[in-house]
């Protein structure tokens, strides 16, 4: 036990003095800052609305092709419902408009073939254009409301009764997926970046000690089983530590810049996360943390360079993408109670992420969690150890990294 | 305290790498074994490190089971090797922590072997600034801040200047008076000869000589003399058959050990002798002889 607090003091001590970790750490605090900032920032720099307002775009309308269309009408409707464009009515024939689109002299332009046809000119069609959309239904509003008026009712009483509104009320009674949508993108993307940053710093300690010729001296001199969890363990809390610096200074930036954030749903929905949401986030983070960064420390144990550290953890590194990219396309796919993701959810190298998306994006019982836990901690602890027994025996051997294989052989032998 | 292996064995793979070893070191003594490369000899002291267990055989410490957790041991590793980008004394005050010293006794005890191998000045210094001698010191320090009560010095002098070797033979000599178990492995044979009154000489993981250093060179037939003189090549003109030249002087080989004494004064009495006397085979013949041909 001694052993492993010296460990994991020296250990903690030079990931604090990694110019590396402390680059990476402040680099992530001042971009959650900028994140954070940027509304304040940009109303600071004089990028108010009203002076854009000059400078929208134009969009042209016109039906010099269709009689009976009160170009008044048509021109106050679409200007109603592209707000973000200077709308023109013009009578102009469709050649000469196209020709105005074209020389970036209009943004867009629509032509009526007929009151409900039309033809809509862009230059470049954006993926997000919603535009044709809109003028669908817009127009559909307009041969409505013209058909009641030749029926005998004014322009308002038309208007009101095509846009009466319709007001409802959602009560999740499970999982509100659309609160919950954004912590689970957050969890998993975070748990794969810091498996991959820190399981790589974990491997590449163990192989330098081993390249230095440092392991010969440390083998003799502690436990394998106080090396393995003393490093681990220091890179978990440097991990955690990390994460709470860079969550932490964003939840800090968030409440200072909280004026210009309570209008956005999506922000505050991530700041306003329920706590045990946010324990079963910690616990699943630690514990897949662990799992993945004893074996990239068994397997930066074999490694004889640095160097044969990246292909030596390939596999690994595909586990863990495996993991990640099956809870993201659950999530994004709405699938969360899939058989794939609830399988995963107990196999100890998937489930962190993908039990914590269910949890977060379904409603599962509490037993199912206890066991995924249960079975994630027992691993943890088998993994450890099987890691310090590999440990052993990895770091003796130098030459070209030996197959798995030949490590379980010897494993076993030891 | 007696440090004893009996019987060990130890396979990797399907290499059988010790084949029944067994030795035993005392207190105040040193004990140097040798062997080719690829011998056992690492493979030996890391089983008495506990880095590994033996497949069979024990390793006692005054006649019963060792407690690795009760007794301290130093290595000084073949393979050099420490932290090159962490300080001096952040290192020394690490490894002796390890070994289960305080952090108030590392720093302090470091800080007496700094000065004793006058290395003071790099305390505060970066391992990878310092020259290779150097390091090789800060080295030894790790194998000896703790204290240890067993000594594993792996070819302690390679890479030591004149300087620094003497430096270190008497840190070597030094824990050997106080008391301690002193293992020693080396190819340099004159060390060996320096430091260590018993010798084990290990070959293809097994044994093949072992004993007191003096008594194996008296088992030797003391049938050669050694002579350095002026007149050399009238003596080997004078006796042919008996005499070769060698580096060392010229050889003159007796027809029976017993008649050296004859032959001795009648040498003397005819030609100018500078020194004449008995050859014993140095470290190096006896360990040529036993390791050249069985691995």
């Amino acid at each position: 036990m001694k052993q492993f607090i010296t460990i994991l003091g020296f250990e903690l001590k030079s990931y604090f003095k990694n110019k590396i970790f402390i680059g990476v750490t402040i680099l992530l605090v001042i971009v959650s800052a900028g994140v954070m900032f940027f509304p304040a920032l940009s109303e600071m720099l004089g990028g108010g609305t009203e002076e854009n307002a000059a400078e929208a775009p134009v969009m042209l309308v016109g039906a010099p092709a269709v009689s009976g269309i009160d170009q008044e009408m048509l021109g106050q409707y679409f200007s109603a419902a592209f707000s973000g464009y200077q709308v023109r009515v013009t009578d102009e024939p469709a050649e000469a408009v196209r020709d105005q689109v074209t020389s970036g002299g209009a943004e867009c332009a629509f032509i009526l073939n007929s009151p409900t046809d039309y033809t809509y000119y862009v230059n470049n069609l954006s993926m997000y254009d919603t535009n044709t959309a809109t003028a669908d239904e817009l127009l559909k509003q307009l041969y409505l409301t013209g058909a009641l008026m030749e029926n005998g009712m004014d322009q308002n009483a038309a208007g009101a009764l095509l846009s009466v509104p319709v007001t409802h009320q959602v009560t999740a009674l499970g999982t509100d997926q659309n609160n919950t949508f954004f912590y689970t993108y957050i969890m998993t993307i975070a748990l794969y970046m810091v498996i991959l940053f820190y399981g790589q710093m974990v491997a590449t300690s163990v192989a330098t000690e081993k390249g230095s010729r440092a392991m010969e001296l440390l083998i003799t001199s502690a436990k394998p089983a106080s090396m393995m969890f003393g490093k681990v363990i220091a890179a978990c809390l440097a991990g955690l530590f990390q994460m709470t610096a860079v969550f932490g200074s964003a939840i800090l930036f968030y409440f200072v810049n909280g004026e210009y954030w309570k209008d956005n749903a999506m922000v505050a929905s991530i700041f306003d996360m329920p706590v045990d949401l946010l324990i079963y986030m910690l616990v699943f983070f630690v514990l897949g943390f662990l799992i993945y960064a004893f074996l990239y420390g068994a397997i930066g144990s074999t490694a004889s360079k640095v160097e044969d550290i990246n292909t030596s953890t390939m596999p690994l590194t595909l586990l863990s993408l495996l993991a990640f990219m099956v809870a993201v396309f659950c999530v994004s796919g709405g699938t969360t109670d899939s058989l794939l993701l609830r399988v995963c959810s107990y196999i100890p190298f998937t489930s962190p992420m993908a039990m914590f998306t269910r949890i977060a994006m379904s409603s599962v019982p509490v037993y199912e969690i206890v066991i995924s836990i249960a079975i994630l901690v027992c691993s943890v602890f088998g993994i450890g150890l099987l890691s310090a027994k590999i440990y052993r025996v990895g770091v003796l051997l130098y030459g070209t990294p030996p197959k798995p294989g030949a490590v379980f052989r010897a494993v076993k032998n030891a | 305290m007696r440090l004893e292996i009996r019987d060990i064995t130890k396979t990797f793979g399907e290499k059988q790498v010790l084949k029944g070893i067994s030795m035993c070191a005392e207190s105040g003594a040193a004990l140097g074994i040798l062997g080719r490369n690829g011998a056992g000899k690492t493979t030996t002291l890391r089983i008495l490190m506990d880095v590994f267990p033996a497949d069979s055989g024990e390793v006692l410490l005054e006649g019963g089971k060792i407690d690795y957790s009760q007794v301290r041991i130093g290595y000084l590793p073949e393979e050099r090797g420490l932290y090159p980008k962490k300080t001096v004394i952040e290192q020394l005050v690490y490894f002796a922590r390890l070994k289960g010293m305080t952090r108030q006794k590392a720093v302090q005890e470091a800080d007496r072997w700094l000065d004793r191998l006058d290395m003071g000045a790099y305390r505060g210094k970066r391992l990878d600034t310092l020259s290779k001698g150097n390091q090789q010191k800060i080295q030894l320090i790790t194998a000896v801040i703790h204290d240890p009560q067993i000594i594993m010095l792996d070819e302690p002098f390679s890479g030591l200047d004149p300087v620094n070797a003497a430096l270190l033979k008497d840190v070597v000599k030094e824990e050997v008076e106080r008391g301690k178990i002193v293992l020693f492995s080396s190819h340099q044979m004159g060390y060996i000869e320096e430091f260590c009154d018993q010798i084990a000489v290990l070959n293809g993981g097994e044994i093949v000589l072992q004993g007191r250093l003096e008594a194996i060179k008296k088992a030797y037939p003391r049938d050669r003399l050694l002579i350095r003189s002026s007149e050399e090549s009238d003596i080997a003109a004078a006796f042919p058959s008996a005499c070769e030249q060698a580096e060392r002087g010229l050889l003159f080989h007796l027809p029976v050990p017993s008649c050296k004494q004859e032959v001795m004064e009648r040498l003397t009495g005819r030609f100018d002798i500078d020194e004449i006397r008995v050859l014993e085979p140095s470290l190096n013949d006896i360990f040529v002889e036993y390791t050249k041909e069985r691995i």
